[in-house]
């Protein structure tokens, strides 16, 4: 991983990073033709004031709304290597898996082209993750500016929380045909943690999916819906068999939220922090984002 | 019917009429050719970005040392040389390599529903695969990674642990061969459900490889595969002899000359080799060894001196075509179009052979 | 087709060995052969000479034995005690190819996994003299005519030998071993499942065969009446042992009958 950004000058060139699988990656100049494999690295790159150098994306760009518009480089399938090739970039920010490195990446080196792999398992992985970023195409300063800003958030929602008691939470990231949720030590459940609650998650680091009778055990106070966007709505858990046994159905404390914000590891996660600790703590106050 | 009757000219008769009888290889071979080239030229010429076929075949001629002027971008010459060019290529190896895996199967197993993975080649590949997925090594040389030497080996152990296993029990070594890789490829196929399992993000990886595919296709790669499909297939071919006089049975073969136990063990270990490194580039495709030595018998019939080589052709034909029209809507897993293909043809050959199988 | 004459004639012709010099060492010696299987004995003190040219039938009860004489004589019974040798060297000495083209054994049942023309079926004889690379050259393509010929087969010659009748397909693989051109036929039940005028067909060819080509005949057959009347030398083997070996009519006699089948002999007329 890379170290954290002290306050650096003005972008130097050539520049060698190590990346999130120990990669070490030099960049010769100043990238000016990027091309992003994923949402998040999509949103860090617009957001670090890079947009117009972007020449590809993903189809899954959804932000901000400049981003859907740039030419599908990779699918949920993989990379379409010869739009990959055909887009000429001089730099590609990749999502890695935290195994081997995938097949597309090798391929891509094998061209020649600068690959940044970036996994961020938790919170301050995003924020060094930005920074990577920031000194990859050139944004350094701006990085650093930009993670200072959400780390002072970060804390300040963490204080906040911290006065009050952390209910026991359940964030849902699905429930058919299996119960989803956080695996242990994995991200979702890192978010949880700093928005005030105490994480349930599925008692392995490898399991997505937990029986009923573990959920029920735990008993959750709270429950966060992340698979609000996908449909499921705050009755439809209330009647679900097996489920009116816990406190948080009990006491009505089933809550929505935009999964996108709280789970894309990029420039917005302070936003689903905040959107995250609100679901927890409803009444909580939060210092409100600098303008 | 004339009874050992020694006539004057009754052989030159019969010998005139083994000629007319006798089928069309040179025609099946030009064909393929054909069909082959046209497809390796496609397979070239077309992609998801569209590159003008004068490029195409400029970026060809000057890579072959013809003094053509460059009025391309880079960009088209990696897409054709780097991209293009060895994915149909490694199309081609493997659909060869699968076809000549299979016609040395059936004939081997005297089965005509063997294909190159009924032995636990397929499984021990994807086991193999699959741990190379999860665990937590980065490996990495000249563009092959840990995936590819694990599925190669793992193919290879399953099918000497079958062979192994087969010799120890008491029934009729066709059959113990069969059943015994059935077992063990239900076992290894346990195993990979397991590693599935635990594998959480890399899933996606392990399907990936699975499905199987050319998308990942690269010099090193076929530089690597090539050689050994291609020696495979030719030592398999100096084999014709014994694959022949096999068709009608253990004894038979033995009581023509054949030293059965070593030719089933040469047989069998360059069909895996050959079917391990196929299956090592790119994953698991179904269908092509199957399918293809029955078309090829039924029109230059079972003479395996025949079968091989024209197979091999048939299947890198058939394969670069299946890639082609795999790539072209978005990148279909090719798999999928043999299957689509291949499961109609594969029942016609099953009506066929309950018609006629048992002598 | 020529209908055969079954008269005492045949019977009674010599097996047309032509006293060659040097013909004696010829043919099969077994010397005290004795052969055991999983504790069982499944042949003992078996020495018998069997001319190259001759026509032998064994004969035998069940488990007498008789396959597993067939076995040891085409050399796939390399465990066998005592001497067995074949034109005077042992037959475990013979390569495999070697023994291929001296001897040809014709199977019983045989099944085929893909289709196969009548030709290519009887081209599998050449396999101990092809070519490994080249195939089948004009010699090749020559024995193949003659084999088809000689078995009385022309006509089938184009179809999948998968679709003719038990009697046409025997006669197919009857042919596969006449190309491999050997010096001895040796025969395993070969009219198990045949009808009268098959059998009789197939009797009266491998005749010929011996008669008039010289060709070794053995055979292993389970109906006495037609081995006495095709057949100039009968062994008959019982529980391992050669009960007796000679003309048939002094082998099939009503004791030895009664004794080795168990059964009345006016039921095979004698």
């Amino acid at each position: 991983m890379a170290p954290p950004a002290t306050a650096s000058p003005a972008a130097e060139f050539p520049v060698t990073l190590i990346d999130d699988e120990g990669t070490s990656v030099t960049i010769r100049a100043e990238p000016q033709r990027i091309a992003s494999l994923s949402p998040a690295n999509t949103e860090t790159v617009f957001a670090l004031g890079g947009g117009d150098r972007l020449v590809g994306g993903t189809d899954f760009d959804d932000y901000p709304a400049e981003a859907a518009a740039l030419p599908d480089l990779a699918t949920y399938q993989g990379v379409i290597m010869e739009q990959l090739v055909a887009a000429d970039p001089d730099l590609v920010l990749a999502l890695g898996d935290g195994g081997q490195t995938p097949p597309d990446v090798t391929r891509i080196r094998e061209l020649g082209i600068p690959v940044l792999v970036l996994y961020p398992e938790d919170v301050p992985e995003v924020l060094n993750d930005i920074e990577l970023i920031g000194q990859a195409i050139g944004e350094g300063e701006a990085a650093a500016a930009m993670t200072d800003d959400m780390q002072a958030r970060i804390d300040a929602i963490s204080a906040a929380t911290a006065a009050v008691s952390q209910p026991r939470t359940f964030y849902e990231l699905g429930a058919e045909p299996e119960i989803y949720g956080p695996a242990d030590e994995s991200f979702v459940a890192d978010m949880v943690t700093l928005a005030g609650g105490e994480p349930i998650t599925t008692g392995s680091t490898t399991a997505f999916s937990l029986p009923l009778e573990r959920l029920v055990t735990e008993d959750p106070e709270v429950i966060v819906l992340g698979d609000a966007n996908y449909g499921t709505k705050v009755e439809d858990v209330a009647a679900r068999p097996g489920w009116e046994v816990m406190t948080a159905v009990k006491e009505g404390a089933i809550r929505p939220v935009d999964d996108i914000i709280v789970t894309r590891p990029g420039p917005r996660l302070a936003d689903g922090l905040a959107a995250l600790a609100l679901a927890i703590h409803p009444d909580i106050v939060l210092p409100s984002p600098a303008p | 019917m004339s009874v050992g009757a020694a006539t004057e000219a009754p052989t030159a008769v019969h010998i005139g009429r083994l000629e007319r009888a006798r089928r069309r290889p040179l025609a099946l071979a030009l064909t393929a050719l054909a069909a082959l080239g046209l497809a390796i030229v496609a397979g070239v010429a077309l992609g998801s970005v569209s590159v003008p076929f004068g490029d195409t075949i400029a970026v060809l001629a000057q890579r072959l040392g013809w003094p053509v002027a460059t009025t391309w971008p880079e960009t088209t010459q990696v897409i054709v040389l780097d991209l293009r060019l060895p994915r149909v290529l490694t199309a081609a190896v493997v659909g060869a390599g699968l076809a000549v895996a299979g016609t040395a199967f059936q004939g081997l197993l005297r089965n005509p529903l063997a294909d190159p993975y009924v032995l636990g080649a397929a499984s021990g590949a994807a086991l193999g695969a699959a741990i190379a997925v999860i665990i937590p090594v980065s490996v990495a040389w000249l563009g092959f990674g840990l995936v590819h030497a694990l599925a190669f080996s793992g193919a290879l152990i399953a099918v000497a642990i079958v062979w192994r296993l087969a010799r120890t029990t008491s029934l009729s070594s066709l059959t113990a061969l069969l059943l015994t890789g059935y077992a063990v490829g239900s076992l290894l196929a346990a195993g990979l459900s397991i590693a599935m399992y635990v594998s959480g993000a890399q899933l996606r990886q392990i399907v990936f490889y699975l499905l199987g595919g050319f998308s990942g296709a690269s010099w090193p790669q076929l530089a690597a595969a090539a050689p050994l499909v291609v020696l495979g297939s030719i030592l398999l071919l100096l084999r014709a002899r014994s694959l022949n006089a096999l068709l009608l049975g253990e004894e038979t073969a033995a009581n023509l000359g054949i030293d059965v136990r070593r030719e089933r063990a040469i047989i069998l270990a360059l069909a895996s080799l050959v079917t391990a490194a196929a299956v090592a580039v790119s994953g698991l495709i179904g269908f092509v060894g199957l399918i293809v030595p029955h078309v090829v018998r039924l029109i230059v019939g079972p003479d395996a001196r025949l079968v091989l080589p024209l197979s091999a052709l048939v299947g890198a034909a058939f394969l670069t075509l299946a890639d082609l029209v795999a790539r072209i809507p978005g990148e279909l897993p090719v798999g999928v179009v043999t299957a689509i293909i291949g499961a109609p043809f594969f029942l016609v050959i099953l009506r066929r052979a309950r018609a006629g199988y048992e002598v | 087709m020529i209908a055969p004459t079954i008269d005492h004639a045949d019977r009674a012709t010599a097996p047309g060995v032509d006293p060659t010099p040097g013909a004696s060492t010829d043919g099969y010696e077994l010397e005290g052969l004795g052969l055991t299987f999983g504790g069982r004995t499944i042949l003992s003190e078996v020495s018998l000479h069997i001319g190259a040219r001759e026509r032998v039938a064994i004969l035998g009860p069940n488990g007498a034995g008789k396959s597993s004489l067939l076995r040891v004589l085409t050399g796939h019974a390399p465990d066998h005690r005592g001497s067995v040798t074949l034109d005077g060297r042992a037959i475990a000495s013979y390569g495999r190819d070697a023994l291929a083209r001296r001897l040809a054994v014709v199977p019983g049942e045989v099944s085929l996994p893909f289709a196969a023309r009548v030709e290519e079926v009887v081209a599998l004889g050449r396999v101990p003299h092809e070519d490994p690379l080249r195939g089948l050259r004009a010699a090749d393509r020559r024995a193949i005519g003659e084999a088809i010929e000689q078995a009385g087969i022309s006509d089938l010659v184009g179809r999948d030998a998968r679709r003719l009748s038990l009697g046409e397909r025997q006669l197919v693989v009857l042919a596969m071993a006449l190309a491999q051109e050997p010096r001895t036929l040796i025969l395993d039940e070969p009219t198990v499942h045949l009808d009268l005028r098959h059998q009789v067909e197939v009797m009266t060819l491998l005749v010929g065969l011996n008669e008039r080509q010289g060709v070794g005949i053995l055979a292993v057959l389970h109906d006495l009446t037609l081995a006495a009347h095709f057949f100039p030398r009968l062994i008959l083997l019982d529980r391992g042992r050669v009960v007796a070996d000679g003309h048939p009519d002094d082998v099939l006699t009503t004791e030895r009958i009664r004794a080795v089948y168990g059964v009345d002999p006016a039921i095979i007329g004698r």
